[in-house]
């Protein structure tokens, strides 16, 4: 079989193998219960900011925008998915290697179909939380809104989606990469928030410093930065938002995988 | 592809300061059960760890079956290993792990191969078993079973026995047996009666280097030297050593003669039979005559 796509059949029996056995792990399910709470707890503290109560049927106009509530929920909860997502795979290669249980792999299967095997696996955990937690923010906006057509919500319910998979496969790659660095899983986890934080810190302090100091571009290095366009209308804006998170995706993936290459195991 | 199985040239290891392994050359001939023998901190496991893919030699260059085992994918379907600290990872039934492994070998009917692996090492019954329920010889079998599936040309054992029951340790040992001379094996182990019953060769290692080498005839001096125990009589070595093929002659203690002999002019029977003889004729009654020695008693004197 050429080496192509053995790696493909490798990553696609991995990522399967894998995905199942997260389904069924408590810790997986735990998180998964958390967030859903976390977004329900968001949307009803947003929803009583900005005013709460039922837009009565026929009082306003077709609203083809995103509702003010979801954006709302959007931000707050891409905010946190970060953690989120470090929580969730903090240990997916560390764990491995501390045990040494990826001898086992590594015996069967190349480094790379690994890595993207667990990235993915991850990926599709998350790709199936936010559909379900957006599907329930977004019919709830509906509830709200009555006068949201349901064309304006599964455009923008497929947006807020495509934005949420798009910021979160960079902090997948992150979590991947920092799982990567080290034997401890407790070091990853530690070295994963710090990094998180100081990306926090990063876009800040290039936001402070914006006009004042040559520290202003502090934030183009930090993911989060490019989170603000996500859900621009505008689809230039949308693309270089995703350009960057693409980026960043490759960027750890490579350092993952450059790491892993160079280590013992 | 070369007719050696692994190759290592002037390898070394080194963990921070320590050297685990230290500049180590071994050639492993295809189609031979060969042990790594040692005591602990020889350098036994890391060696293996290397010829695995595991570690990274820091000098030196390794090749198993022809290729660098750091290689991604290289040694994929050519090499079976067990790993004597590695874990098995935790939630999975261990039928549906082996066919998971199966799977990612590219082996054309994974689930069968892991029903039989699994067979192999007496876990039939054992196939819903999650991998955190299993006994520390439940798992070591299970590892086991994972190495020989798809019955992969070259197979790397590391401690196999170590922590079985005698009777469990006993199919492990005939398992390997039934490889010999169908696929290469090298088994790492501190049971040196184990490894003098199962191998062809077997490399010695003590603090990181290579101390010797060689086949277990070599070994053992099977070839090259033999003992007769002395009941009566005064020997003189010095009247053997004038006897074609006998190198050399003396009393390794009151009672024990031991003779060294070219092995590689002189047939073992003709000079043990010229040496009895000449003993006979000069007075010297004997009990016995064995030829060789113990491989635990040769390494004890090594080491």
């Amino acid at each position: 079989m050429p080496a192509t796509l053995d790696g493909l059949k490798e990553i696609a029996v991995i990522w399967s193998a894998e995905t199942l056995r997260a389904m069924r792990s408590a810790r997986t399910l735990v998180l998964l219960g958390l967030y859903a709470m976390f977004s329900l707890v968001t949307l009803l503290a947003i929803g009583a900011l900005l005013g709460g109560g039922r837009v009565s049927p026929g009082a306003l106009p077709d609203l083809e925008q995103l509702p003010p509530v979801v954006e709302g929920v959007f931000k707050v909860n891409l905010f946190f998915l970060p953690v989120y997502v470090m929580l969730m795979g903090f240990d997916q290669i560390s764990g491995e290697v501390g045990s040494r249980s990826i001898r086992y792999i590594t015996l069967r299967a190349r480094l790379s179909s690994l890595l993207l095997g667990k990235f993915l696996m991850q990926a599709s955990l998350l790709v199936g939380l936010v559909l379900v937690i957006d599907v329930g923010i977004f019919l709830y906006a509906r509830y709200a809104h009555p006068n949201f057509t349901l064309l304006a919500m599964a455009l923008n319910l497929v947006k807020v989606w495509l934005a949420t998979l798009v910021f979160s496969l960079a902090y997948v790659a992150l979590t991947t990469f920092c799982s990567s660095l080290f034997r401890a899983s407790g070091l990853s986890l530690v070295f994963n928030f710090c990094l998180i934080f100081g990306f926090l810190l990063m876009e800040l302090a290039g936001r402070y410093y914006q006009g004042k100091s040559l520290l202003e571009y502090l934030r183009f290095l930090s993911p989060s930065y490019y989170s603000s366009n996500l859900l621009s209308p505008v689809l230039s804006e949308f693309g270089r938002s995703g350009l960057a998170y693409a980026s960043f995706t490759g960027l750890f993936l490579g350092g993952a995988y450059a790491v892993l290459r160079a280590r013992d195991l | 592809m070369s007719e050696l199985a692994i190759e290592l040239s002037q390898v070394t290891k080194r963990f921070g300061p320590k050297v685990a392994v230290n500049a180590v050359s071994l050639s492993i001939p295809l189609g031979q059960v060969y042990g790594l023998i040692g005591p602990n901190g020889a350098g036994k496991t890391t060696a293996f760890s290397m010829m695995c893919g595991f570690l990274h030699p820091t000098s030196g260059t390794l090749k198993v079956m022809g290729v660098a085992p750091t290689t991604p994918g290289a040694l994929k379907g050519k090499l079976g290993a067990l790993p004597q600290d590695a874990i098995l990872p935790p939630g999975w039934e261990i039928g549906e792990l082996l066919t998971y492994w199966a799977r990612l070998s590219g082996l054309p009917q994974p689930e069968r191969e892991a029903r039989e692996a699994l067979d192999r090492v007496g876990l039939t019954e054992n196939w819903f078993t999650p991998t955190e329920a299993l006994s520390h010889g439940m798992a070591k079998r299970t590892a086991m079973a994972q190495a020989l599936m798809g019955k992969p040309p070259l197979v790397l054992l590391d401690e196999p026995t170590a922590g079985l029951d005698p009777r469990i340790a006993a199919q492990v040992r005939q398992l390997i047996r039934d490889m010999k001379g169908q696929q290469t094996v090298v088994v790492s182990s501190h049971n040196l009666q184990e490894l003098e019953e199962l191998c062809d060769g077997a490399a010695i290692l003590d603090r990181g280097s290579l101390v010797k080498a060689g086949t277990m005839s070599e070994l053992t001096g099977l070839g090259a030297e033999f003992r007769v125990q002395i009941a009566r009589g005064d020997v003189i070595p010095p009247e053997l050593t004038q006897l074609p093929g006998v190198t050399s002659a003396r009393m390794e203690s009151p009672t024990v003669l031991l003779v060294r002999f070219d092995g590689q002019a002189h047939k073992p029977e003709e000079v043990i039979s010229r040496t009895v003889a000449h003993l006979l004729q000069t007075g010297v009654l004997i009990l016995g005559v064995t030829r060789g020695q113990r491989l635990e008693d040769r390494v004890l004197q090594i080491l």
